[in-house]
């Protein structure tokens, strides 16, 4: 039996479309709706011009050419290493605003540790979240004259603060250790401290100069470096380490030390367990920081194994101090490598 | 979702004598071949030793029977460290989750009457991943976590695995409603998964790490449970063929043969809940081995469930064993995770499945 009306079947009359108007009506007020929120936005904010007479041009470390105003009293800075050389060149009153994670993503504590936090003054009313979405409203309600950035800001989010808001947004992510000092430089020109900035290159100067006249004498009285292990994370598989090309390795250099994963096809790989035992590092350096403990590594294979552990040779360092490319790596950081592979050795 | 398994178990009832042999032979020839596979795969790994070394350290126990090596120096105590109390305890632990997620899956494969079932089928993975995500997130037993997290993982699956056995005891049990109470189970749990580890960036990014599955947490401690656990609950999973083929022909056959349906079925998914949280447990999630593991033995053998437990173990086993030493060959200094190997290569096998049923029904049934 068909349920469908046969040939003789009567058809329903057509249902007349009642709803066109109503539609409508609701499409004309959800564009007029939508047109409202464009102009009362455009009203609560008018894009500064371009540049002002007096701006500075600079060249930031991705190669971008920007016009910047002249000692800015207002500065979202987005990234814990360009904080420091803030710090350092006396600049803090200038910061409004730091990237932060979203509240529930740890805030501010996501990116600064506990001792950054209190030695800069950080409050979480700074909070610009750039994790996991970009908070633009936030940033623009610190109404700043220039943005600081390292490249943990994506380029689409350049894009925007720089076209849409018109806020000048300088990159400064050195790909060396030199290009630490290029940054402070640079910092010193736009906020008119060229002196401050130079004091500060020149202790660099002197860390990094009695680094390699260590370096010097080690090779000169013919003692061997000691292998390192860097590991700021561990599973049960192996190692999170530090590859070639990265700050970690470099600092391990500076420090007259040889990293173990310096041969690694990688930048940040995870060494198997059994290649750290067969290299059997003279030191393990642990990262702290972040809810990591000396526990936390523990577990890690061959841990008990390895001379460090057996000989005493592990130290917690501040993860800061091997992953953030600002004064205080080579300032702080080298020196307390230093003295711990060469306890000999006085700076 | 309850179609006819490959070569119906009718068929696989009544093999002749000479088809018989050959069937015996392809297992035997497997049982070699993993033998000396598990012999011969502590050689592989991420730091070069002379093969003949790692052979004597393996037949000396590390040590034990005799000396492999030159006592006292460094690198013979390395190399019986590396061999004996890493890469011997992960051969092992490859062969036992292997042979786990194996029969775990002939054996839903038969209660489901659907060759597509696999360990993972009714949610019981992602159990295991929500009580690992615990430790994670809360950092619960962080000196301990060789023994909490496996812990936790197990019980997320058995927990699971419980929710769905009530199921199946209520009065609504038919394989449909079970599987269905899986899919759904599977779906509320991934969704507060999914919420615990939204707040935890971190431990989502350990989570991400530990579903790639791997046999890292291998240990002589961790190999002896879980051989204890998988040999107690294989032997009995393994003694259910009989009710499993008789359960292919239909529910009121194997019922008027004798079979207490309801009964068997629900101690089989304990057991292989069991079977896959040990599994779980202690290598994460490892997918597809459950899945193909039957249907190699189907293919090489026969389709009758007093052969395809037993050989899927075996199976199962071989391929996880191939993943570990396939990863560690291809990539020693950054090994892969092993669960992509099994999915690279279980991916492919699943469409070519799909495929040859597609095909097989065109051509007018399996």
């Amino acid at each position: 039996m068909s349920l469908n009306g046969g040939p003789g079947t009567p058809t329903r009359p057509q249902a007349k479309p009642a709803r066109t108007i109503p539609v409508a009506l609701f499409v004309i007020a959800l564009i007029v709706v939508a047109g409202a929120a464009v102009a009362v936005t455009s009203v609560l904010y008018t894009p500064k011009p371009a540049s002002t007479p007096g701006d500075l041009t600079v060249t930031d470390d991705l190669g971008r050419t920007v016009q910047v105003p002249r000692d800015p009293a207002r500065v979202v800075v987005l990234g814990p290493s360009i904080v420091d050389s803030m710090y350092r060149l006396g600049l803090r009153s200038h910061i409004v605003g730091v990237d932060c994670y979203a509240a529930a993503f740890g805030g501010l504590t996501a990116d600064y540790s506990s001792d950054q936090i209190a030695l800069w003054n950080l409050s979480q009313s700074m909070c610009v979240q750039t994790e996991p979405t970009f908070d633009f409203e936030a940033m623009i309600n610190e109404t700043p004259a220039l943005v600081l950035a390292t490249t943990i800001v994506s380029v689409s989010a350049v894009e925007m603060i720089s076209s849409t808001y018109n806020i000048p947004v300088v990159m400064l992510q050195p790909a060396t250790l030199g290009g630490i000092e290029v940054d402070v430089s640079l910092l010193g020109t736009i906020f008119g401290l060229d002196s401050n900035a130079t004091a500060i290159n020149q202790q660099l100067q002197v860390e990094l100069g009695e680094a390699t006249t260590v370096a010097t004498n080690l090779t000169n009285s013919g003692a061997t470096f000691p292998t390192v292990l860097v590991t700021y994370s561990t599973d049960s598989n192996g190692y999170w380490t530090f590859g070639p090309g990265t700050f970690g390795e470099s600092l391990i250099e500076l420090a007259d030390a040889t990293n173990i994963a310096s041969n690694s096809t990688l930048p940040y790989p995870e060494l198997p367990g059994e290649v750290v035992l067969v290299d059997n590092p003279t030191f393990v350096i642990y990262g702290l920081g972040f809810g990591l403990n000396l526990a936390s590594y523990q577990s890690a294979p061959f841990w008990s194994e390895l001379n460090a552990t057996q000989n005493g040779h592990l130290y917690g360092m501040d993860s800061n101090y091997l992953t953030e490319p600002d004064p205080t790596m080579i300032l702080e950081g080298l020196p307390e490598l230093i003295a711990l592979f060469h306890p000999g050795v006085t700076l | 979702m309850t179609e006819g398994v490959p070569g119906s178990a009718a068929g696989a009832l009544s093999v002749p004598g000479t088809r018989s042999r050959r069937r015996a032979l392809w297992g035997l020839l497997l049982g070699v071949a993993l033998a000396f596979a598990i012999l011969f795969s502590p050689i592989i790994g991420s730091v070069a030793f002379d093969p003949w070394l790692v052979l004597r350290i393996v037949f000396s126990g590390g040590g034990a029977l005799f000396a492999p090596c030159t006592a006292g120096t460094v690198s013979c105590h390395i190399a019986k460290v590396i061999v004996w109390q890493e890469r011997v305890p992960e051969v092992l632990l490859a062969v036992i989750a292997g042979a786990a997620l194996g029969i775990s899956g002939g054996t839903l494969q038969g209660i489901f009457r659907n060759p597509l079932a696999d360990p993972y089928l009714l949610g019981i993975s992602t159990g295991g991943t929500l009580g690992a995500s615990l430790v994670f997130v809360y950092g619960i037993g962080e000196t301990d976590a060789n023994l909490v997290l496996p812990l936790f993982a197990f019980l997320g699956c058995t927990a699971t695995g419980g929710v769905i056995l009530l199921a199946a005891r209520g009065r609504y049990g038919s394989v449909e409603t079970l599987l269905l109470t899986g899919v759904a189970l599977n779906a509320l749990l991934s969704s507060i998964l999914t919420i615990v580890l939204l707040y935890n960036p971190i431990a989502s990014l350990q989570v991400d790490f530990w579903l790639l599955g791997g046999l890292g947490s291998a240990t002589w401690q961790v190999d002896g449970v879980a051989f204890g656990v998988i040999l107690a609950v294989g032997a009995i999973l393994a003694i259910h063929g009989r009710e499993l083929n008789l359960m292919q022909l239909g529910n009121d056959v194997a019922q008027s043969a004798g079979v207490d349906v309801r009964r068997v079925r629900e101690r089989l998914l304990l057991l292989t809940a069991l079977a896959t949280g040990t599994a779980v447990a202690f290598t994460g999630i490892i997918g597809f081995v459950g899945l193909a593991a039957p249907h190699v033995v189907r293919r090489l053998s026969s389709s009758n469930y007093r052969t395809v437990l037993p050989g899927a173990a075996i199976a199962g086993a071989a391929l996880l064993l191939c993943a570990r030493d396939v990863a560690l060959w291809w990539l020693p200094l950054t090994p892969l995770p092993i669960g992509i190997f099994t999915s690279a290569g279980g991916a492919p096998f699943f469409l070519y499945l799909l495929y040859r049923r597609r095909r097989a029904t065109t051509m007018g049934g399996l």
